[in-house]
């Protein structure tokens, strides 16, 4: 345990080199929350409310989901592809340190200081700008805490399952690409899921991407009631520990794989 | 074939190195106000190379070696001076003069990463408008030479470094350039590929007559290709002329080992130097010309009993190494 | 000039064939990016419906101006893909910009023709397919000058799209970094102008109608072939002024370029 913070710390202090990068990041996340939180009021035009979501809870979703890009990394993260192409895998392997926790800990280092920085800053910009809604009672405060760990945790165990095809096919980035764009579309990334109609969000949320985004958004607005924002972080407790251990499954046949070839 | 002489006066070239402030903040200051060093990286070299002669051009890292050659090669413009290779300013007419002559910067390729090495060649044919007869001649002239055969239809991606460097030099000569640049061509082969390289580079100049210009810091290049060396440190040009020259100038100083039958408490000889006296074994330093080693040797057995000697040639790295330390010509 | 026009072939057919090398990773990126672009815009028309339009525009004529603008930043992200900022800072790192200047060929053209992303087609196809949705809904009232003017009006856009690349390449030769701000421009000047433009704020609508013209390239085309009222009374030639805003940018953006070279020649990162 005491490795796994090291690490965690680790990577987090590491974010600190990229700066430069960080500040592009943030621009470009401001620009197109504007862009979107503009087509947002063109959307409700008069209406002061849609599928239970006030224009004013639909502004703040803009910023929202653009706060979180950063913190979940949801779009193209390869680095375990690249690792094992690289053959930097054996030696990672021969840690004393579980490979799954040892890029989570890395991971979660970087996901940390994403949303403590970059985050937090897009939703102080937001507060500035728009009159935002913001999270009522304490309860409310801490059932989005737990969201967000869950929904990096989710996050991760999705892009680590995504990374690892890279033990059978020579081109994993394709794949990877497709995986991230599932993610992409179902999360409630784009929208706000309760705009979709009643088919789409069922579909949606047989799968595990809406507990990325659109769970964290839902606790923040307050859209859902106690009983149901327990059973949403129950639901998306569920769905870290199945992604969990499919990696570990997956992980295990992976390295059998591995060693069977020699690297 | 076209004759480039190479001519270079009072070259000079100052860069602005941008200072890195610390922290977040810093990294905001740095945006709106800039703070500079100027760094001289190359600092008022003259020379001149007439066609086919063969060059090393020496010096540590950062001396401004690689500097003068993105000069020469038309990468880079500088600060003052003037080059004139031929008819042609390299950075003023780039496009007409990188036509003439032939580049390979060690460390990169010329050729496309992911095609087989004779695609990348015949690419090569069209960019330059190398006429097919011609062209055909050449590729199979280095074919042969460079032992490319082997590997003409792997991508370059997956070749070894040794190989790459051979099919960089067979790109670098398919349209027949009067001069050739070389930066680092030997850095991180081994031997045996080191050799194969310098032979071909020997054979480009001696048979074609091609001008080379090689910059380096393996010693045993120079010493096994170049006629001529120059020596750069710190932007400066510290020698030029014959290797010979060089180890005549500076590095004199010969070497007699000699392990004695018995214990001395002093040795002393006249006409050499005690370096070192250890136990029963003295090196004797002496100047070249002054004395030679047997007339010492003479003298040393004179005076003690002898048991056994070797007699130590100049190590030119040794030389070359106290020229940068002690700056010989500064 | 047949040199240059053969040489710049020959140069984009390598890259092809190297792409077709692995011939399943790319037909599965592409389905992929199909996939993706496609399902965006259907979800995003489920919403449009839900809301009954954005703006004041239908759902026919959003998917009309929002494929239009795909098709071309689609086709100009294959044809400019030498100038992707994202991966030009790589290039001048790795040295392989320097390999060019090396090179007696126009370094313009070289940089142009060094890369040509085929699977870029699965967005253009997919902006193709929005397009057509688009005309099957709306039902322009087609005339000869709106026929003649449409393929034009693509041509501008890719021509700004084109200069936008130019301009973020141009700007890592002082950066050296490739830097994401200029993402905000590309991918997020073709984002913004996939909707009217009338529903931005005015600072922002300001900014791309002066500093950097967008609007006259998408908004005002689609005023005009979709017969809708100028709600900022432009005067009616805004509305082809969409090649000549194109080639403008395109001729600013090599300006820079050139200048970009010059100031690398000179500092050689």
């Amino acid at each position: 345990m005491r490795t796994f913070f090291e690490l965690v710390k680790l990577s987090a202090r590491r974010q600190f080199t990229y700066r430069a990068a960080a500040f592009a990041g943030l621009a470009t996340n401001v620009f197109f929350g504007l862009l979107r939180a503009a087509v947002m009021v063109a959307l409700y035009g008069e209406r002061g409310e849609a599928a239970g979501i006030s224009l004013q809870a639909a502004i703040t979703y803009t910023g929202i989901s653009q706060a979180v890009i950063a913190f979940l990394d949801l779009f193209g993260w390869w680095q375990v592809i690249q690792s094992v192409y690289s053959g930097q895998i054996s030696g990672d392997l021969l840690k004393p340190m579980d490979y799954f926790r040892f890029w989570m800990a890395q991971d979660l280092g970087r996901a940390l200081v994403n949303l403590a920085g970059r985050g937090v800053l897009i939703m102080l910009f937001y507060a500035a700008v728009f009159d935002i809604v913001l999270p009522g009672q304490p309860g409310q405060w801490l059932g989005l805490l737990a969201a967000l760990l869950l929904a990096w945790m989710v996050s991760f165990a999705w892009r680590f399952l995504v990374n690892l095809t890279a033990f059978w096919v020579p081109n994993a980035v394709g794949i990877g690409r497709l995986g991230y764009s599932l993610s992409w579309l179902m999360s409630g990334f784009l929208m706000p899921l309760r705009f979709y109609p009643e088919w789409f969000q069922k579909l949606c949320n047989l799968t595990p991407f809406p507990h990325m985004i659109n769970t964290i958004v839902e606790v923040y607005l307050g859209l859902l009631s106690g009983p149901e924002m327990m059973a949403a972080l129950l639901h998306q407790a569920l769905w870290a520990a199945a992604l969990t251990s499919a990696c570990y499954l997956v992980l295990r046949a992976g390295v059998r794989r591995l060693v069977i070839l020699g690297g | 074939m076209r004759r480039m002489p190479i001519v270079v006066r009072e070259l000079k070239k100052t860069y602005q190195v941008a200072l890195q402030r610390r922290g977040a903040l810093g990294a905001l200051r740095s945006l709106v106000n800039r703070k500079t060093r100027l760094v001289r990286a190359v600092d008022g070299i003259s020379f001149e190379i007439a066609p086919g002669e063969l060059v090393g051009y020496l010096g540590p890292n950062g001396a401004g070696k690689s500097t003068t050659l993105k000069i020469l090669t038309g990468l880079l413009v500088p600060t003052s001076g003037e080059v004139q290779v031929g008819e042609f300013v390299p950075w003023r007419q780039r496009r007409s003069y990188v036509a003439h002559i032939g580049a390979v910067f060690g460390q990169r390729t010329s050729l496309w990463w992911d095609l087989p090495v004779i695609e990348s060649l015949e690419l090569l044919q069209h960019i330059y408008d190398v006429a097919p007869g011609k062209f055909r001649h050449n590729l199979d002239e280095f074919r042969k030479l460079l032992d490319l055969d082997a590997f003409v239809d792997t991508p370059v991606r997956s070749l070894s470094l040794g190989q790459r460097m051979r099919a960089d030099l067979c790109a670098a000569l398919l349209h027949e350039p009067p001069v050739l640049f070389l930066d680092e061509p030997t850095i991180g082969l081994d031997v045996v590929a080191k050799e194969r390289i310098r032979q071909f580079i020997r054979h480009i100049n001696q048979q074609r007559g091609v001008s080379v210009v090689l910059t380096t810091h393996d010693l045993s290049d120079v010493q096994k290709l170049c006629q001529r060396v120059m020596i750069i440190d710190k932007g400066r040009l510290l020698f030029d002329g014959q290797l010979s020259k060089l180890q005549e100038r500076f590095g004199g100083r010969r070497q007699v080992v000699v392990d004695f039958g018995e214990r001395y408490e002093a040795v002393q000889v006249e006409g050499a130097e005690v370096t070192q006296h250890e136990g029963q074994r003295a090196t004797f330093e002496f100047e070249q010309g002054t004395i030679s080693a047997s007339e010492l040797i003479g003298r040393i057995s004179a005076r003690y009993r002898i048991q056994d000697l070797q007699v130590r040639e100049p190590d030119i790295e040794a030389t070359i190494r106290r020229i940068y330390e002690q700056r010989l010509l500064g | 000039m047949g040199r240059i026009f053969g040489l710049y072939r020959r140069l984009v057919a390598i890259r092809i064939r190297a792409q077709m090398q692995d011939r399943s990773s790319f037909l599965l990126e592409t389905l992929s990016t199909v996939l993706v672009s496609g399902v965006t815009f259907v979800t995003l028309a489920l919403v449009i419906q839900r809301f009954e339009g954005i703006g004041g525009w239908s759902l026919g004529e959003i998917a009309f101006l929002y494929g239009l603008v795909e098709v071309s930043f689609g086709l100009m992200d294959m044809i400019f893909s030498g100038f992707d900022p994202r991966d030009f800072g790589n290039r001048v790192r790795l040295g392989t910009f320097d390999q060019m200047l090396l090179r007696p060929v126009d370094i313009t053209l070289q940089v142009f023709s060094s890369e040509f992303i085929v699977r870029r087609l699965g967005r253009i196809a997919q902006g193709a397919v929005v397009l057509a949705v688009g005309l099957h809904l709306v039902e322009i009232e087609w005339t000869a000058a709106k026929v003649l003017y449409l393929p034009l009006v693509m041509l501008g856009q890719i021509a700004f799209f084109g200069s936008l690349f130019i301009i973020g390449s141009t700007i890592t030769f002082w950066t050296v970094e490739s830097i994401e701000v200029i993402n905000i421009f590309t991918y997020g000047g073709a984002e913004m102008m996939s909707y009217p433009m009338h529903i931005y704020p005015d600072w922002l609508r300001r900014f791309f109608t002066y500093l950097l013209p967008a609007i006259f390239l998408n908004y005002y085309p689609a005023l005009y072939f979709l017969n809708k009222p100028d709600p900022f009374g432009a005067p009616g030639w805004a509305a082809f002024l969409s090649p000549l805003v194109g080639a403008g940018m395109l001729a600013l953006s090599l300006a820079i370029w050139r200048v970009g070279i010059w100031h690398y020649q000179s500092t050689g990162t």
